[in-house]
């Protein structure tokens, strides 16, 4: 463990790993709520048109990757079923369109402009200043809007008909979760790269989800097995020497696993013990 | 004279040639309750979401409380009515206790994280109204679709509505589910004097606890009030040849044994001509 806390590569990767997780797994119960889970894989592989556009046209890779996954995530809140496409066909339509884009563009920069398999996969460990400038600058509005909307969100994805019958703005809303779900969508993207950003997005409200009671205890299970894949990942990475968000996203599966299983254990033994 | 609690004046939706809803006329009071039938895609469900507002009505317009619903008064007029639409498969697998489900039912839920205590009390009331405060506490996941229905409906009375609209509220409930959930919405009409419009498919199980059916297919072909006859021709107009299994259940229900045996023929369809009656709601079961 000290060695790991001695690399200043670790260390400077353990912040902005650490900021990742606190949105990602604070956002996953939204997307688990709202069943987003396809989404946030469409408008992950999206990204990538944004990506291209950054490196042809020289923007900051960041910024301009999160105004797509906006635009993208925010298109795709616009299209409803009335309009003749489903949500879940409008998102393999734009993931693909937009995945095929990005290849175009970035097929024609160098090896030095971008690093691919860093984009696919992610490297948290090659974060630069900039980077974490601009995750911070993303992570905060993010956490600010889910502060500002969880609740009517959480209710929505109760009940939309009986909110929306209510009063409450809910396409707005529906619209301003989407942007968000979109703009966390690349801040995973440093850690665990454009093709495993959903897992940090799903797995710890999915993990989180049979345990929890309500909004706030989902949120704090699910907030509390993210950083703690995340860390444990992290260190596993670097005892044994693997790709750092291939990792994380292998222990937040395992702990899935876990989670699912001691589920299923403890019910059971309560159901024995009824019996 | 107080003033209706709801009233449609001639209300059309859908395009003029293929009118989904034509020229409804409708009056409520305070503290009646009115069943709403019809066959499939009569247009039942697009009345109720015009009365709370998710939809506009492209012809009349609605009254509530006297008043008409326009722009500048919706936000305040609507927030006596609440809408129980029709159950969703995504709302049995969140995980939410059920004190907080009633929460959400609260006019200002979703402008702060936390509730005031205050509203604790109201909370427990909506519970202990429907029956459903030993189980406060408990994981809506864990409740029967019955008792999930319950929680619903004290979501819809924690902010006290003056009227109230459901959607299919027993579909997937038992007999005895469904006849527990109509009486007390029956009591509540009777005692917090709230004007209930509820659709239902099937009169028979209704007819007891309304004060009156509506007979609904793209317009009002009857609005039957309690003890009317429904004339045959309304059923045949409504549900053509397979109007015989609609008016014979509304037949039976409703009515004493004797009652059916001289308004029947033998086959139990009801007599030619005959009408059949919206029975009288004050049979009042006396458990569940």
């Amino acid at each position: 463990m000290s060695g790991f806390l001695a690399s200043e590569v670790m260390r400077a990767a353990l912040g902005p790993a650490t900021l990742i997780a606190v949105v990602a797994s604070s956002m996953s119960v939204m997307v688990l709520a709202h069943r987003l889970a396809f989404l946030t894989v469409g408008v992950s592989h999206a990204t990538l048109a944004g990506l291209g556009i950054a490196v042809v046209l020289s923007l900051p890779l960041l910024p301009t990757a999160a105004v797509t996954a906006v635009i993208v995530a925010l298109l795709l809140g616009v299209i409803s079923p009335q309009r003749g496409m489903n949500e879940d066909a409008a998102t393999g339509v734009l993931f693909a369109g937009a995945m095929a884009l990005g290849i175009v563009l970035l097929s024609g920069a160098s090896r030095h402009e971008v690093d691919l398999f860093g984009l696919l996969f992610g490297n948290i460990l090659t974060i630069s200043e900039q980077d974490k400038f601009w995750l911070l600058c993303g992570s905060l509005p993010v956490l600010a809007a889910l502060f500002w909307a969880a609740r009517p969100w959480w209710a929505m994805a109760f009940d939309a008909a009986s909110m929306r019958a209510m009063g409450l703005p809910v396409q707005g809303y529906r619209l301003l979760l989407y942007a968000v779900v979109g703009l966390t969508v690349v801040m995973c993207v440093k850690l665990a790269g454009i093709v495993l950003t959903a897992g940090l997005l799903v797995l710890p409200a999915a993990s989180a989800w049979l345990w929890g009671r309500g909004l706030l205890s989902m949120w704090l299970i699910s907030l509390a097995l993210s950083l703690a894949g995340t860390w444990l990942g992290l260190y596993v990475s670097y005892v044994f020497d693997l790709p750092s968000g291939a990792t994380v996203v292998l222990l937040l599966c395992a702990v899935f696993l876990i989670s699912r299983s001691a589920h299923w254990l403890v019910h059971h033994r309560k159901a024995g013990q009824s019996h | 004279m107080t003033p209706p609690a709801l009233r449609l004046n001639h209300v059309s939706f859908g395009p003029r040639q293929a009118r989904i809803l034509d020229g409804i006329d409708l009056q409520l009071e305070a503290g009646h309750f009115l069943g709403i039938v019809g066959p499939n895609g009569a247009g039942k469900s697009t009345l109720l979401h015009i009365i709370c507002g998710l939809l506009q009505p492209s012809e009349g317009h609605i009254d509530l409380f006297g008043e008409c619903l326009s722009r500048g008064s919706r936000r305040r007029l609507l927030g006596q009515i609440r809408f129980l639409p029709q159950r969703q498969e995504s709302m049995s697998s969140m995980p939410v206790k059920v004190r907080n489900v009633v929460a959400m039912g609260l006019e200002d839920y979703h402008k702060a994280l936390w509730h005031p205590a205050r509203h604790g009390e109201r909370i427990a009331q909506a519970l202990e109204r429907t029956g459903m405060a030993a189980q406060a506490e408990q994981d809506f996941r864990s409740l029967s679709g019955g008792q999930q229905q319950r929680v619903r409906l004290a979501r819809a009375l924690v902010s006290s509505p003056r009227i109230l609209l459901l959607d299919e509220p027993a579909a997937a409930l038992d007999a005895r589910a469904q006849a527990s959930l109509y009486r007390l919405l029956r009591e509540l009409c009777d005692e917090a004097g709230m004007a209930v419009v509820m659709v239902e498919h099937d009169i028979a199980a209704i007819s007891d606890y309304v004060n009156s059916v509506a007979c609904l297919n793209r317009r009002i072909h009857h609005h039957a009030m309690r003890g009317e006859m429904i004339p045959e021709q309304v059923w045949r107009d409504m549900y053509g040849e397979h109007m015989h299994i609609v008016a014979h259940d509304a037949h039976c229900i409703g009515c004493a044994p004797d009652q059916h045996a001289n308004e029947h023929h033998e086959n139990g369809h009801p007599a030619n001509g005959q009408p059949a009656p919206v029975p009288h709601a004050d049979r009042q079961e006396t458990s569940e």
